[in-house]
């Protein structure tokens, strides 16, 4: 398992430490729009500013898929002692410790920034990165979606094939409340009876748990899927 | 095969390099009373200081950076993953709870309803994934490296105590900080100092069962993290009780605050022992 560990820090080490620089990524925006400060608010920027790094390090997360879609490499690793379930779960597990280090690298900048802000004297300066907590497990469970698509369908063709799947879910979704409009407004009242203050908390805590439990049940079904995949990959 | 000496010489070197860090905290404390971003940055430092002093020690003394137990070896150890987040919280919370129920305040514990308690704990154990990570820098410390070395020379038992105290200690600064910006007397300081030394080494027992069943520091990581949070989490529940206001419990109560950690201290000291002796047999 070492081995394979060191495989991908020697492989994907700028990416796992780009995660840092995404941290950085409120500070920067707010660096770049210092100017707009005054008008828009410091908040605001900020929050614009951690969705950018959290739209990059998403993005950086997937290119640490590229290049394991290869014939060649899926029949070498299941022939390994640790075999394909070892590698993936490195993976798994690397792509998890990268969205941690994004949120730690991002969570000491907003830290920071507050406790310079307060010593010059900026009193109504406020933590964002409490966002940041929610939107990372949106990150786990799109991570969650995409690695099985990758690996079933090689890294260029799952991203096709996932996209065509959103759509069509987005159309049917789109489709089905048109066609249930009259019930529309029971639905919005159902929901509010659900997503009340006594309960909201409950809720949320309940869909945090529910998004890691679906990042392992991504790992098992990567896993059935994983030697389908490779017999399709291109080379 | 390390000899003792060797194993003395990088503990004596691992300890000199955390407790020059205590001492810097302790030197900065009046400027980090006047300036909040330094009180921030050496705060950070402070607390990433045993992980750093485990580092420096590895290579001043070519021990190389093996064994630092940073594979999260979860398959078959799923159990004492769990462990390391519910027994903190349970002990916790009994911590808590147990001088309010003993001394007949039962009715405090209305915000204790199965929503609130499923929500706090449900949040928690998600947090615990992600957050818990900031911890990695007293652990990698203390339990994946001031241990390992402390084992061969003082015995499974005399690590626990020795060990707990020097964890303990390490948190002195933080302690002695409300004396020195003169939020808090000095019998205040020598109680929390004390009750955490006390706290801490009972505690330490359970992280070093759990790092040396699993041969890795991410359980104890979970549980140092949910040890921490657990208590902001059993508080805001207690808030929501009708607590009146200026009441304070019997002094004799607060021996039950330690009850549940002296509890779970006897039992994995037990169990390291036991587990001592099948290593030996073994060999």
């Amino acid at each position: 398992m070492t081995g394979l560990v060191y495989k991908e820090w020697k492989q994907n080490r700028w990416f796992i430490l780009s995660m840092i620089l995404c941290g950085l990524a409120p500070l920067f925006v707010l660096l770049l729009m210092r100017g707009e400060i005054s008008n828009i608010g410091n908040a605001p920027i900020r929050i614009g500013g951690l969705i950018a790094g959290f739209l990059v390090a998403g993005a950086l997360q997937m290119l640490v898929l590229r290049g394991d879609d290869r014939k060649l490499w899926g029949y070498w690793i299941t022939a390994t002692p640790e075999g394909y379930k070892g590698f993936l779960r490195v993976k798994y597990e690397m792509i998890f410790a990268m969205v941690v280090l994004f949120l730690f690298s991002l969570q000491c900048v907003d830290r920071g920034y507050c406790a310079v802000a307060a010593d010059m004297g900026i009193t109504e300066i406020e933590e964002v990165s409490g966002i940041a907590v929610p939107l990372c497990f949106v990150q786990i469970l799109s991570r969650a979606i995409d690695i099985p698509f990758v690996y079933r369908f090689g890294s260029k063709k799952g991203s096709i094939i996932k996209m065509i799947f959103m759509v069509t879910g987005a159309v049917v979704i789109s489709v089905l409340m048109i066609l249930n409009a009259e019930h529309f407004d029971t639905v919005i009242e159902m929901c509010k009876k659900v997503f009340n203050v006594q309960n909201s908390s409950l809720i949320l805590s309940v869909c945090l748990v529910v998004c890691l439990a679906l990042y392992y049940l991504s790992y098992r079904i990567t896993c059935r899927l994983y030697l389908k995949g490779v017999e399709q990959y291109d080379h | 095969m390390t000899t003792k000496k060797e194993n003395a010489k990088r503990l004596g070197i691992y300890l000199l390099i955390v407790f020059a860090f205590m001492l810097f905290y302790i030197l900065c404390a009046k400027l980090m009373h006047q300036s909040n971003t330094v009180y921030y940055i050496i705060y950070m430092i402070f607390s990433f200081s045993p992980a750093i002093a485990s580092l420096i020690a590895r290579v001043v003394t070519n021990e190389g950076f093996r064994d630092m137990k940073l594979h999260m070896h979860l398959t078959g150890n799923i159990r004492y993953y769990l462990l390391a987040f519910g027994l903190p919280l349970i002990c916790l919370s009994a911590m808590f709870l147990l001088p309010v129920i003993v001394s007949g305040h039962g009715d405090w514990l209305c915000g204790f309803t199965f929503s609130n308690v499923l929500s706090n704990a449900l949040l928690l154990l998600a947090f615990s994934a992600v957050q818990s990570i900031g911890l990695l820098g007293e652990e990698l410390g203390w339990r994946g490296y001031m241990n390992q070395k402390m084992e061969p020379l003082l015995g499974t038992v005399g690590t626990c105590l020795v060990g707990g105290i020097v964890w303990g200690l390490w948190h002195f600064p933080m302690d002695i900080s409300g004396y020195l910006d003169g939020n808090s007397t000095f019998s205040e300081v020598l109680f929390s100092t004390f009750g955490r030394l006390a706290m801490l080494t009972c505690f330490g027992a359970f992280l070093m069962w759990l790092t040396k069943k699993t041969n890795s520091v991410f359980p104890s990581v979970i549980a140092h993290f949910m040890y921490n949070e657990s208590q902001g989490a059993v508080m805001s529940l207690l808030a929501q009780g009708n607590i009146p206001e200026n009441t304070s419990l019997q002094l004799w109560t607060d021996v039950m605050r330690y009850l549940p950690l002296l509890v779970i201290a006897v039992i994995f000291m037990i169990l390291l022992l036991k587990n001592k002796k099948k290593e030996n047999k073994t060999l």
